[in-house]
């Protein structure tokens, strides 16, 4: 990032920030009385715009779905869904955060995309009573048992990546056979937490993590970077980050001498189209370690929802977290129904606290498999797989084809 | 507009009669960065991690990236040189530019000509780019600038910001704010060895168009009655009118040369990183921003050669200062590294490193 951006970032924050502080008066009251007749609006946050923008849209639509599935309705309201572009940044997800707080409708928010939106913006929603439940946030502090009292209304439907690192280094150990490995980062929650959990384990289990590297997720030259990293000679190269930066990393890395044949293997941040349009054909033999998706690995109902999906949208899903987040709606909907009080007149009173308390009782068989939350947030349990990319057209793009799932 | 700066002491005449705390302060942050730079440098080459090759290697890397940003930073300097005004949104005319050489290079890889034909094809990228680049720089000038030229304060430099936030949505909005990937040309990935080094073709190229480009403007603006012109409307432009010097001809040939430099530049960005995005004008036009600066603004060899040193520091300077201090992640820091170096120059010369000579023509 660019110093002129970064000035103009955190005059941002501080702007938000105050807004946050000046609606959280105004905006905290307990309960939402939703009268007959009017909707009950569900606020949702994700990356809608940008490189990244299919990881949200995607997940926008499994709520969308999970809606349509039900008929629209909760507890005999309209449902509205008030969706948010929190574009995979801290600024981002706390601009959003702050509208949805300042909204006094919104009874429970879904969301984020992105670690880094979450960790500004759970605790913004939290402070204005609102829970919410991420759905492809998995950086480990957001469900940790240390987190802050600020992070109590966060929880989510998707696996930690306490539990990723540590299976990512496993197979590249074990299945991969790789000896020596780099790791690189580009400074966010997600990916930094991510690479440092695989290299721990990588090293615990016997192999060499050469060096930990860093870029910026806007650099474009990474030419320097990789002729460093090519003179540890390493086996495989960990580059858990997202699209346009794994995109110049994978094209550049075909030019470096020493690197053409290395392995690169990506994570949650480019199972998206979006990667094939940006590396072109160097996408081909890179690895994606990311949670089983595949049909098989899912909740007995997934193919219905992969259908459903389908027929409304007129393609496949287009990232791995569609189920999740067609979940985390049922899982709000099922809690306001257990918390929420009808009076005579058909107004429906959500206590926020109560609907809080409700979302830990509940237990289902979801898209996703089974949901059902620890005391930190953490409502979903984690399956290990690696893919490949095989094809660098964009209109094979399929999790489980292209990119073929390759393990288990 | 100078009349103010007569009546104040020019920097530096009140350092020569007392030293003040200030300049205690800056010589021991001069020595302080320069000393942790030697230190880091020489602990980087004795450790020897790099065989010569590879430091060959990272200033090939340097020296391409900066020819990048020299392109941009001779559009900087070409608008400033003549209308004492920073055009911020140099940047997102050359992203058009991209756009623009984007849409002709995935047409022509698509039927192939860029296959069979790789020159004609290259010189129709390079054309449309340019076109596309002078004529968003043209009607930028005409309707955003044009109207501000004599209004006082700052509007000129609001309404460029603005006008690059225009260029960004604008762009964003037609064709999304996606990632396009740019076609490879056939040529992309070879290589000519010269005595064990690897110089990739496609880095010669940017070079050679930045260096042609910095010596065909350095000729125009020397060497024809229209630069004649153009350095007459720099020095004075009420003068220069007086003169029968049509100011406003000269700033549209001003824009229109910034222009065409940012069509060559934006083909050759998209041709080293192979990506095109609306937002891709941003961070190298800043850094060409900061290039000219350093090169002293309003120069054409400066523009050049701050532009190759930001280029060079940004690629070798993380290896070779931060590696020997044991910094991990070293590239992380490389924009921090670049503005650094940026700064340390102009608190040595605040002109910039080519300002001062044209600073003392004018006088």
């Amino acid at each position: 990032m660019t110093l002129a951006g970064q000035i103009f970032r955190s005059a941002l924050a501080g702007a938000t920030a105050y807004l946050a502080f000046s609606v959280a008066a105004s905006a905290d009251a307990e309960e939402v009385r939703i009268a007959p007749g009017a909707p009950i609006v569900i606020g949702g946050y994700w990356v809608l715009s940008g490189g990244d923008a299919a990881l949200g849209n995607d997940q926008k639509r499994g709520v969308e779905l999970a809606i349509k599935d039900l008929n629209g309705t909760i507890l005999n309201h309209p449902v509205r869904l008030l969706a948010e572009d929190s574009q995979c940044s801290a600024e981002g997800g706390q601009t959003a955060a702050t509208k949805l707080a300042s909204n006094p409708a919104v009874v429970g928010v879904i969301g984020p995309s992105c670690s880094s939106e979450a960790t500004a913006a759970a605790p913004i929603l939290w402070n204005a009573g609102l829970v919410s439940i991420g759905t492809s946030a998995t950086a480990p502090s957001l469900t940790a048992p240390d987190r802050k009292a600020d992070y109590t209304g966060f929880l989510r439907t998707v696996f930690s990546d306490a539990d990723q690192g540590p299976a990512d280094a496993k197979w590249i150990h074990d299945e991969l056979k790789a000896k020596t490995v780099v790791t690189i980062h580009d400074g966010s929650p997600y990916t930094q937490q991510l690479t440092a959990e695989m290299a721990k384990t990588f090293t615990g289990l016997g192999g060499k993590v050469a060096s930990q590297e860093a870029v910026a997720p806007t650099d474009v030259d990474m030419r320097p970077l990789l002729a460093r990293i090519a003179t540890e000679k390493p086996d495989a190269i960990y580059v858990p980050i997202f699209v346009p930066a794994t995109a110049q990393i994978l094209k550049q890395a075909k030019q470096t001498p020493g690197l053409e044949n290395v392995a690169f293997i990506g994570g949650g941040g480019t199972m998206s189209p979006d990667i094939i349009d940006a590396a072109g054909d160097a996408v081909v033999g890179f690895y994606g370690a990311f949670p089983d998706v595949t049909p098989e690995a899912q909740g007995k109902d997934y193919p219905k929802l992969l259908k459903s999906y389908q027929d409304e949208y007129g393609e496949a899903p287009t990232s791995g977290f569609v189920a999740n987040a067609y979940d985390a709606l049922t899982l709000l909907k099922m809690a306001l129904e257990k918390s929420a009080k009808t009076e005579s007149d058909g107004t429906v009173v959500v206590d926020k606290k109560a609907l809080h308390d409700a979302l830990f009782t509940i237990k289902f068989s979801g898209m996703s498999g089974e949901i059902s939350c620890t005391k930190d947030g953490q409502c979903s349990a984690f399956k290990p797989g690696i893919y490949r990319y095989e094809n660098a057209d964009r209109s094979t793009f399929a999790i489980g084809t292209n990119p073929k799932k390759i393990y288990p | 507009m100078s009349d103010t700066s007569l009546t104040t002491l020019p920097p530096g005449a009140s350092a020569r009669k007392r030293i003040n705390g200030i300049d205690v302060f800056m010589w021991a942050l001069r020595c302080a960065v320069a000393a942790i730079a030697i230190f880091g440098a020489v602990a980087t080459l004795l450790q020897g991690r790099y065989s010569l090759a590879q430091w060959f290697d990272f200033a090939m890397f340097g020296l391409t990236l900066g020819s990048v940003y020299a392109l941009i930073a001779l559009g900087y300097t070409m608008v400033y040189g003549v209308l004492r005004m920073i055009n911020f949104a140099h940047g997102d005319i050359t992203m058009t530019g991209a756009f623009a050489g984007y849409f002709v290079a995935s047409g022509v890889s698509r039927n192939g000509l860029l296959a069979t034909h790789p020159v004609l094809a290259i010189v129709a990228i390079f054309a449309v780019a340019m076109a596309t680049c002078i004529a968003v720089a043209l009607a930028t000038e005409r309707f955003a600038y044009r109207p501000f030229r004599n209004s006082p304060g700052q509007a000129p430099l609001i309404c460029a910001i603005g006008v690059s936030f225009v260029l960004e949505q604008t762009v964003r909005g037609m064709f999304g704010s996606g990632v396009k990937s740019y076609p490879l040309t056939t040529w992309h990935d070879a290589v000519i060895n010269v005595a064990g080094l690897r110089v990739p073709v496609v880095n010669l190229f940017v070079m050679g168009c930045a260096i042609s480009a910095m010596v065909i403007l350095y000729l125009i603006v020397h060497r024809t009655r229209m630069g004649m012109a153009m350095r007459a409307v720099s020095e004075d432009k009420a003068a220069a009118a007086l003169m029968g010097v049509d100011v406003d001809r000269v700033v549209v040939f001003a824009f229109a040369l910034g222009g065409a430099m940012a069509g060559v530049a934006s083909v050759c960005y998209a041709l080293i990183y192979q990506q095109v995005h609306f937002f891709m004008g941003f961070a190298p036009g800043i850094k060409a921003f900061g290039a000219a600066v350093l090169g002293g603004i309003g120069s054409i060899p400066g523009a050049m050669i701050g532009g190759m040193f930001l280029g060079l520091i940004e690629a070798v300077g993380p290896a070779l200062f931060l590696d020997g201090l044991g910094i991990t992640a070293p590239y992380q820091l490389r924009d921090a590294i670049g503005f650094l170096v940026l700064l340390m120059v102009l608190i040595f010369r605040p002109q910039g490193l080519f300002g001062e000579a044209m600073a003392k023509k004018r006088a």
